[in-house]
Parts: C-alpha cells; structure tokens; sequence
C-alpha cells in the first residue's frame, strides 16, 4: 500500500487487501485518535503487509508493535478505547485471538451494557483456510463471538464491503471482530467498484447483500464461499435451475428481513460456511429460518460447512474438507430436487 | 531493582500533619463502610460482601498520590481508594477540613459533589436502581467514567488480572494526550499469576506507559498461603525482570506507602514509564465475608495480626506527634460513622432496579 496518497491505486483496481489498507489509512488520515497495534505491523507491515509503508505516514506512535501478547493487546485496546482513542488490533492470525477470548468476551464485550461506557474498538482477524496452512493458521471462529452480545462480527467478501466494513467499523463505538479471509487477499481484483471516500453516513453494518436473484432456491452465506456460491449459481442456471445468493456481510447484526425475504420467494435453503458444522452460524441461521419462515419451506433447511474436525495441514486433505463450487452445486441440485 | 525503603528515606518525606490527617480521614472512612456493609449482610440486606479492611493503609494512601485527570482501576479490596478519589474533604466535613487545608496538599480534587457520590457508590453497593450499573452489576464492579470532571474510575470484572491490560492500555491512551497524567491500578498476590498480569506488565515496560500496578499482598488468595501461588522472595522482585522499578513495602506504614506511591507517580508523570509496589498487608478478614477461609488464615496467623491494622496504627502515630487528640479521633470516627449511615440508609429507601434496567442495549449507539 503506497504511502503517497497521489499513488493509490484507482478505484475498481484494488485487490481486498489493498481495500482494507486503503479503509485504515483514510480512517487514520481523518482521525487522530485512530492507531493500530499489533505484531510486526510497524516497519515489517504485518505479516501479510496489510500496513506496508505506514510507518512512514503515520510513526510509530500510531503504529504499536505490540510482543507476543494477544489478550495483554486487546485489553490495553480496551482501556484505550475507554478514553475515546480508536484502537484497531490486528492479529497475526485469526486463530491467535483464543489467547485474547477473555478479554474480548468478558472485558470488551459486557463494558456498555454494565456500565453504559463506549468500547471503539477493531479486532482484525486474518480468517480460514485454503492455504494449506494446518490447524492453528486456518481456522473461521465467528461463532465463538457470535455467542456473545456486545460484540459486532462483520465477513466481507469484497474489495468493495472489505473497504466499507471496515471504515464501518472503525466508526462503530463497539466492539467489532472483522473477519478477513486470507485467501481473498490477493485473489480478488478490480471485480467491484470502490466506494472511495464514502461519507461516513453511507458506510453500512446489517445490510445483506443480494449478489443473485432466484427463484428455485436461495443460499445463505459469508465471506470466501461466496464466491463459489455464485459460480455454483451460474453453472445450475445452464440447467435451467435458478438460485439467489445472499451475502449476509455483516453476521452480528444480522440483515435478517432480506434473508427471511429470499427464504420466502424460494422456499428452499442451503446455508454455506467454511466454518464447523456443529454450533455453527448456520444452525443459528436455520433456527431462525424455521421460526420465521416455516410455512413457506418446501423442503428442508440443508447446511454444507467444514466437518467437525481440525482444519487438515496438507492441500488435498483441506481442499476436501471446504465448501466448492462442486459441492455446494451439488447440494443444490438435490434440494431443488426434494 | 526489588528494594525496600530504608527508614531514612521515610523519615525524610517529612509529610504534613494536615496530609496525614486527611489520610486518616479516609482510612476511617473506609473502614466504617466496610463495617458498616458487613453488618447489612449480618442483617441480609446484601448477599455477599468482600471486606477493605486491613488494606486502607496501601489503598488511602495510593490514591493520595494521584489526582482529578487520572485514571483509577480497583478492585474488591480498594474502598478506600475510591472514598479518597471521589471525595472532597472540605465538602464532606467543612469544619474540620478547610478548603484551603485540603489543597494545602496541591492535589487536584474531581469536580462531582462529594454527596452524589457517596450516594451512588451506596446504592451501587446495594443494587439499586440509583447505582452506577442500575442493578445490572454488582458492588465494585461499575465504571464512573466522567472526563470532564476529571474522573476516571474503571472497575474490576470478577476475572481477576484482566483489568491489568485495561489498566495499561488507559495509560497508554493518557500517553498518548501528552498531559502528563497516569493510571494507579490495583491487584492481589493471587492475580499476579494470571498471564494478563505477565503480559500487560511486560507491554507497560515496553511501551513505556504512566503505569503504576501495586499488588494488596495480604498472604491469601481466598484459602491459597503465597508458598502455594508463587516461588519468589518478594513480588517485587518481578518489577525488575519486567525493566521496571519493583519496591515492597509495610502496607500497614501510610508514610512509607505514601512516599513509594509519591516517587512512583512522579516517575510515571516525568514519562520513565510503569512501576511494580508490592505493599504488604494483614489478611484481617475473609476472602468474601459469606466464606469460612479466615477460619484457616486465622489459624495460620496465630493471633499475629492484631498490632498490623493499619488504622489503628494510624492514629496511635497521629496521637503520638500530636497531630491529633484521642478524642478528636473518637469524634471523627462517630462523623464517619454517621455519613456511612446516612448515606447507606438512604441508598436502602432508593428504589430496587425495574425490568427497564434490561432495554440497556449491549450496544452502544
């Protein structure tokens, strides 16, 4: 990410990573009590470089390299955000955050509700696999958090919502987990156009979004399996067979009238995550599916996520394990087919 | 870096009698309401009361150091801490503590009436719908956050040692505003086996922040003796290992309590960063007041305990410098008393919290 404002990259060419430097170096350009803290994110950038070359702009004050501490930086982001600063804690590694889970769950998470205080604060966690990178750098936790209120979760699956969940969320006067997918990283570019500059009143949090219109049945899903949701779409829709696809974006708070909406004009569902099956979202999603919804299913609630078990170290084994366009097409076929 | 304060160096602080004074003031404060709660859960009027006593003579003094503009974070164990922040002498008792006497000690006072507090603390104690978390939280564990006045009190949650980040993480934010000011923090002998313990004073020497954590070691974690919680000679000593100065001290000798806190505030203010005070203290009561622990401590104290409360201690001392008479103590103790009572019956009268206390939202807007 060039330091230079002259030198950003055009709107519409930026990769996902490059859309959430972009969110933090405008938050941090507009906001003096915005500062970042995390692992070797000052001079080395971070570990996926997500802050490459803003040490230069914005010093190492507002750029604290933090040791090998996840719950001791989290709660020093909390007591920060206590007196109006706006920290955004970046951790290494997604599955790094279950050494900070108490201070999240119990310190930031319940401070507004027992004590009316404000907790501005981003955790940003680098999520999932699709790397080959084994149990402990692969993993989805959004439903370790999802169990407590107080806290925000947010899953972009674009350049475009990564930019504006993030500046979202760095306005937010809550705690929010903001769940990066390592593998969009690089892999997306210049597919969306960015809503560079966006007034903070436009910026979103709950809104779903309704990346394809159908009629046979919908999918509900989040972060990287979005992708292959809608190719899975596209290659049904040869057939004839015709399926929306909702990206929820936002989990907590949850856009629940357009996923109820889509439920209702397909009455059938698959939900897709990459993350556990069992206590996953998605139960809490079919839960309220059936609650709300359940007149108009012709078919049963279906859920494709990883197994209940360690995300596997070699390619094969993980590329098995995750949710693909193949998988999830075939899933279609056979709830249209109920 | 683990050192005691030689008797030179306390005699050389040389305190006013009016500081000492005003101390004492809080000390006796502190202890009537804590007697005062510990007979209403006598009565059950509370269901659970963790006592201050034996600890005012660290938490009054500790708190004399800092001022308005700085931030507070205690735990169940500090009444007299917060009784020393949130109020104004010249309020409470204007006949005995004159205005100009109570800034003779140049400390910058919170600009909230000291009644309001005292009554709110009161009904935060007792779960009224008046009280700093409306019913939501219990006793010490609330925030009084009100910049403007210059309050800044964090409370505990009842994981202890994970208000320590918290802790360093406001002094970094206070770093931050470049004022100079600091964050007192207080923790047990048993929170400092917690990893937050480890890690946020780790990152307070690191990043340098206006830190100053002082560990109540009163021998007992509930029914747990220090040999069974740690292996080192002092906890001090672990000021040294982290970069930072460790200093123990007589938790019971306000003066020498004072001076170490004094050094250690100016340390943190001038921008040398975090200080570890190990202050020793009397286990005088139990782990919460609902428990049968002290029975054991009791047992292992031997009887050990009586001449260490600090209290007492005190006002022998204020006795003995003719700083004060017998019978002026006797008098101020029967003044505390009574605004303990008074504050604390009307926190009773004040309303039990209604369902309304639940549309708090999780989420602030």
């Amino acid at each position: 990410m060039p330091s230079n404002p002259e030198s950003l990259p055009e709107a519409g060419t930026l990769t996902y990573l490059e859309a959430i430097s972009l969110a933090l170096q405008e938050e941090m350009a507009k906001d003096e009590s915005v500062f970042l803290m995390g692992q070797d994110i000052a001079e080395y950038g971070g570990a996926f470089k997500v802050t490459r070359d803003f040490v230069g702009e914005f010093g190492k004050d507002r750029l604290v390299n933090t040791p090998i501490s996840e719950s001791g930086t989290i709660g020093m982001a909390v007591g920060a955000a206590l007196l109006g600063r706006r920290p955004i804690v970046e951790m290494q590694f997604a599955d790094f955050v279950s050494c900070g889970f108490n201070q999240l769950v119990n310190v930031a998470a319940k401070m507004h509700w027992r004590t009316g205080a404000a907790v501005p604060l981003v955790v940003r966690l680098p999520v999932g696999a699709g790397a080959g990178a084994g149990p402990f750098h692969s993993q989805s936790m959004e439903a370790w958090f999802l169990h407590t209120p107080g806290l925000k979760v947010v899953a972009p699956s674009s350049p475009a919502d990564a930019y504006i969940l993030l500046r979202a969320a760095v306005r937010d006067p809550n705690p929010v987990l903001y769940l990066e997918h390592k593998s969009l990283y690089r892999r997306l570019k210049g597919s969306v156009e960015i809503e560079k500059g966006t007034d903070s009143d436009a910026l979103r949090c709950g809104v779903a979004r309704v990346l394809r219109q159908g009629a046979d049945a919908v999918v509900l899903t989040y972060g990287r399996p979005v992708h292959a949701a809608v190719e899975a779409a596209e290659m049904l829709a040869a057939d004839g067979v015709s399926i929306a696809v909702v990206d929820l974006c936002t989990l907590m708070p949850l856009d629940e009238s357009t996923m109820l909406e889509w439920v209702q004009r397909t009455g059938r569902v698959l939900i897709v995550h990459e993350a556990g099956l069992t206590g996953g979202f998605g139960a809490e999603l079919a839960a309220r599916v059936a609650d709300s919804a359940f007149a108009y299913l012709d078919a049963p609630i279906r859920r494709l996520a990883f197994p209940d078990h360690p995300v596997p170290f070699h390619k094969t084994l993980e590329d098995g394990c995750l949710p693909s366009t193949e998988t999830i097409a075939t899933a279609l076929v056979d709830l249209v087919g109920w | 870096m683990a050192t005691t304060p030689s008797a030179a160096q306390r005699a050389s602080h040389d305190f006013s009698g009016d500081t000492l004074r005003e101390i004492h003031l809080f000390m006796r404060l502190a202890r009537e309401w804590d007697l005062r709660f510990e007979r209403l859960l006598r009565t059950g009027a509370i269901g659970k009361w963790y006592s201050s006593v034996g600890n005012e003579g660290v938490t009054v003094p500790a708190a004399q150091a800092i001022e308005a503009g700085d931030a507070l974070l205690t735990l169940h164990r500090d009444s007299g801490a917060i009784l020393r922040h949130y109020l104004d002498p010249a309020q409470i008792f204007p006949d005995l503590f004159s205005a100009e006497r109570a800034s003779g000690t140049a400390r910058r006072l919170v600009e909230v009436d000291s009644g309001e507090l005292l009554f709110g603390l009161a009904c935060q104690m007792l779960g009224r719908e008046p009280g700093f978390t409306a019913g939501r939280d219990r006793s010490y564990h609330y925030n009084l956050i009100r910049r403007e006045a210059g309050l800044i009190h964090v409370g505990m949650i009842s994981h202890i040692g994970a208000m320590i980040p918290v802790a360093a993480g406001m002094a970094l934010a206070l770093k931050q505003e470049g004022e100079g000011r600091v964050a007192l923090n207080f923790i047990g002998e048993g929170g400092t086996s917690t990893g937050d313990f480890h890690e946020a004073l780790n990152m307070a020497a690191v990043l340098t922040v206006p830190l100053i954590l002082v560990i109540e070691n009163n021998g007992w974690a509930f029914s747990t003796p220090t040999n069974e919680q740690f292996a080192c000679d002092s906890l001090a000593q672990r000021g040294g290992a982290y970069g930072m100065p460790g200093i123990s001290v007589d938790g019971s000798d306000v003066e020498a309590v004072l001076g170490v806190m004094n050094a250690a505030v100016e340390r943190a203010r001038r921008g040398d960063g975090p200080t570890l005070v190990e202050a020793r203290v009397s286990r005088l009561r139990g782990h919460s007041e609902s428990d049968d622990s002290y029975k054991l401590v009791e047992k292992a104290q031997a009887g050990a305990v009586a001449s260490t409360d600090p209290v007492e201690l005190l006002e022998r001392r204020l006795i003995e410098e003719n700083i004060a008479t017998r019978e002026e103590l006797t008098q101020l103790a029967e003044r505390c008393h009574e605004l303990v009572l008074s504050a604390v019956d009307r926190a009773l009268e004040a309303p039990e919290p209604t369902p309304e206390s639940l549309s708090q939202s999780p989420y602030a807007k």
